[in-house]
C-alpha cells in the first residue's frame, strides 16, 4: 500500500527515538570509561569526558586478574559451546530422522528442562561437584552451563536438520554410506550456518552467566569475566571508570558476535521459539 | 530400514545421559530435599514455613510485579520496534543492529551500567535532572524502595525487549502479503489493516513471546544482583535471589529447595500450553 510523506516522517522520528533509547546506556558506559578518576566521581556528572584518558583501561589491563578472567570466560564459554554442539548435533539428528519409542517423551522432557530455573539446580549441583572433586573447577562450570545450553541446542539444531530433505540421506545410504557418514557428509555441510549460530548462541549464554560462576567458583584466579566485574564492585571503593572500562570489554565480545550473526538470529532464535 | 531400530538410540543417548547427570539428577535431588523437615516440623514442613515467611511472600510479590510490568513493556516496545523494522526503511541493516544491541549485554553488566547511571553522586540521571533544574541536589534512587523497583523494571525493560521483538518480527514477516493486498483493495485504512490483518495473524506469536519472556524474567538473577542486590532491604529481591540467599548465605538447603520448587512449578504452569502446542505441531 502507498504511504504518504507524513507516514515516513513518523517512521523516521520513531526510529531515531528508538536508536537514542537503545544507545543511551552504551554511550554512558563508554563515555565514563574514558574519564579521569576525579571527573568520574564528581557531581554533577559530565556527559562527555572533559579530559579524555585511557587510564581506566590501563589499570584494568595491569590488574593481572582481569586478563585472566577474560581468558577464563573464553575457556568456559568455548568449552560449553563446543560440548553442547557436539553432543547436541547427534541428538538432534536422532530426533529429526528417526521415529523411535520414547521419542515424544524425550522431546517433551527437553522442552521442560528449558523452563527450569537455575536456582533449582544450583544447590544440589554444588553438592554433586564437591563429591566428584569438580567444585571450583572450570570443567564443573562447563558441565553446569551445558545443562542450560544443551536442551535448546538440540531443539534449534533439530529445526535446522528438519529442513534438509531426507532424500539426501537416503541417496547417500543407497550408495553405501552409514548413518554416521551421511550425517557428516550430507547433513553437516547443509546445516553449517545454523550450527555456527547455535554454537555462538551457547557461547554467549555462558558468557553472560553470573549465577553458576558465583556459586561454583571460589578461587579468585578461576573467576569468569562477569564474576570478576561483579566482585570489583563489591570492594570498598567503587571506581566507576574502571568498572565501566571492564564492562566495555565484557560487552564487546557478545556485541561483536551478535552483529556478525544478526542475519541468522531472526530465523535462528526466533525460529527456534516459533517452530520449537 | 533393517537394523535401524537401535541406531536412533546411539544418536540420542549420549545427550540424554549427559542431561540426566547434569540436569535430571540435581532437579530430582532438589525436589526430594525440599520435602525434608525444617526445625521440629516433619515431612513437607519447609513448604508450611514458606507460607508464613514474610521475606518469601515479599519476594513472590516482587517477582510477580516485576514480571508483569517487564513483560507488558517488552511486548509493547517489541511490537512497536518490530513494526518499524518490518517497514521498507532505508539503512535497515543498521537499525536492526541498533535494535538488537541492548540484548547483547550480559544481564549483570546491564545491572551495573544502570546502577552507575542512577548513582546518587556521579550518576548520569542525577546530572541530567540537575541540569534541567528538576532537582536541587543529588537523590539516591536505588536507596528508595519504590524507585529501586521502578528502576530495576526500567533497566530490564531496556535490556530484554529485543528478544520478544525478534519473535514478533519473525511473526510479522510470516504474514502473507496477499492478505494486505486484499485488504487494501477493499479500501481498508491503515488502522483497519493493522487491527484486522496484522494483529489476528500475529496473536499466536504474541502469546509465544509472552510465555518465553515471562519464563526468562521469572528466573532473572544477574541483573538484580548487579543493580541492587535485592535491596534496599528486600524491596527488589525476587525469588531467584531469595533462593540463592537461603542456600549460599544462610545454608538453609531444605528451605531454599522448597522455594525453588515453588518457582519451578509456577514456571512449568506458565509453560505447559506452550510445550503442548509445540509438541503437537512437531508430531
Amino acid at each position: 500500500m502507498q504511504h504518504g510523506k507524513g507516514f515516513w516522517l513518523f517512521v523516521a522520528i520513531a526510529l531515531f527515538v528508538m536508536a537514542i533509547y537503545n544507545l543511551m546506556p552504551f554511550f554512558w558506559m563508554i563515555s565514563s570509561s574514558f574519564k579521569t578518576d576525579i571527573e568520574v566521581t564528581s557531581y554533577p556528572a559530565t556527559l562527555l569526558p572533559q579530559a579524555f584518558t585511557t587510564d581506566a583501561y590501563a589499570r584494568i589491563w595491569a590488574q593481572e586478574g582481569f586478563v585472566l578472567y577474560f581468558l577464563n570466560s573464553i575457556k568456559v564459554s568455548g568449552g560449553t559451546a563446543i560440548l553442547s554442539a557436539t553432543v547436541g548435533v547427534f541428538a538432534a539428528y536422532g530426533f529429526s530422522r528417526f521415529r523411535f519409542q520414547g521419542r515424544t517423551a524425550l522431546m517433551a522432557t527437553l522442552l521442560v528442562t528449558q523452563m527450569l530455573p537455575g536456582v533449582l539446580l544450583v544447590g544440589p549441583y554444588f553438592k554433586m561437584l564437591s563429591l566428584v572433586d569438580l567444585y571450583d573447577t572450570h570443567l564443573g562450570l562447563i558441565l553446569a552451563q551445558t545443562s542450560i545450553t544443551l536442551p535448546f541446542t538440540v531443539w534449534m539444531l533439530k529445526g535446522y536438520i528438519d529442513t534438509i530433505p531426507v532424500e539426501i540421506d537416503q541417496a547417500a545410504m543407497i550408495d553405501g554410506a552409514t548413518r554416521l557418514q551421511s550425517l557428516v557428509h550430507c547433513v553437516f555441510p547443509n546445516i553449517l550456518p545454523g550450527l555456527v549460530a547455535t554454537t555462538v548462541f551457547s557461547f554467549l549464554l555462558a558468557w553472560g552467566d553470573l549465577l553458576w560462576a558465583l556459586c561454583l567458583i571460589t578461587t579468585p584466579e578461576k573467576q569468569t569475566m562477569t564474576l570478576g566485574i561483579t566482585n570489583l564492585v563489591g570492594q570498598f571503593r567503587v571506581l566507576w571508570s574502571d568498572i565501566m572500562a571492564a564492562t566495555v570489554i565484557g560487552c564487546a565480545i557478545p556485541a561483536f558476535f551478535y552483529l556478525l550473526l544478526q542475519r541468522y538470529l531472526i530465523t535462528g532464535v526466533a525460529g527456534a521459539a516459533v517452530k520449537g | 530400514m533393517i537394523g535401524e531400530r537401535w541406531t536412533a538410540y546411539w544418536f540420542v543417548l549420549p545427550g540424554t545421559f549427559l542431561l540426566l547427570a547434569i540436569l535430571g539428577f540435581p532437579a530430582i535431588a532438589s525436589i526430594v530435599d525440599s520435602f525434608g523437615s525444617v526445625g521440629s516440623g516433619g515431612f513437607g514442613s519447609a513448604y508450611l514455613a514458606l507460607l508464613s515467611d514474610q521475606r518469601f511472600l515479599t519476594a513472590s510479590f516482587n517477582t510477580a510485579l516485576f514480571v508483569v510490568c517487564v513483560v507488558t513493556l517488552h511486548i509493547i516496545l517489541g511490537l512497536a520496534v518490530a513494526l518499524l523494522l518490518n517497514a521498507d526503511i532505508p539503512f535497515k541493516w543498521f537499525f536492526r543492529v541498533v535494535a538488537l544491541l541492548p540484548w547483547t549485554v550480559p544481564d549483570v553488566i546491564g545491572g551495573l551500567i544502570f546502577r552507575f547511571m542512577l548513582d546518587p553522586l556521579s550518576g548520569g540521571v542525577n546530572a541530567i535532572a540537575f541540569r534541567l533544574q528538576l532537582m536541587q541536589g543529588p537523590y539516591d534512587w536505588l536507596g528508595d524502595p519504590g524507585w529501586a523497583m521502578f528502576s530495576v523494571i526500567m533497566a530490564e525493560t531496556w535490556r530484554g525487549y529485543p528478544y520478544p521483538m525478534l519473535i514478533l518480527l519473525a511473526g510479522l514477516q510470516a504474514i502473507p502479503k496477499e492478505q494486505y493486498e486484499a485488504a487494501a483493495i477493499d479500501g481498508a485504512g491503515r488502522w483497519a489493516i493493522f487491527t484486522n490483518v496484522t494483529l489476528p495473524n500475529l496473536m499466536p506469536m504474541v502469546l509465544i513471546a509472552v510465555v518465553l519472556d515471562a519464563i526468562w524474567q521469572c528466573r532473572l538473577f544477574g541483573m538484580i544482583f548487579g543493580m541492587t542486590n535485592g535491596g534496599p532491604g528486600d524491596a527488589t529481591q525476587n525469588l531467584s535471589l531469595f533462593v540463592y540467599r537461603q542456600y549460599f548465605q544462610f545454608f538453609e538447603t531444605t528451605y531454599a529447595a522448597s522455594a525453588a520448587v515453588v518457582l519451578a512449578a509456577v514456571l512449568l504452569a506458565v509453560a505447559i500450553p506452550y510445550i503442548r502446542s509445540t509438541l503437537r505441531e512437531k508430531s
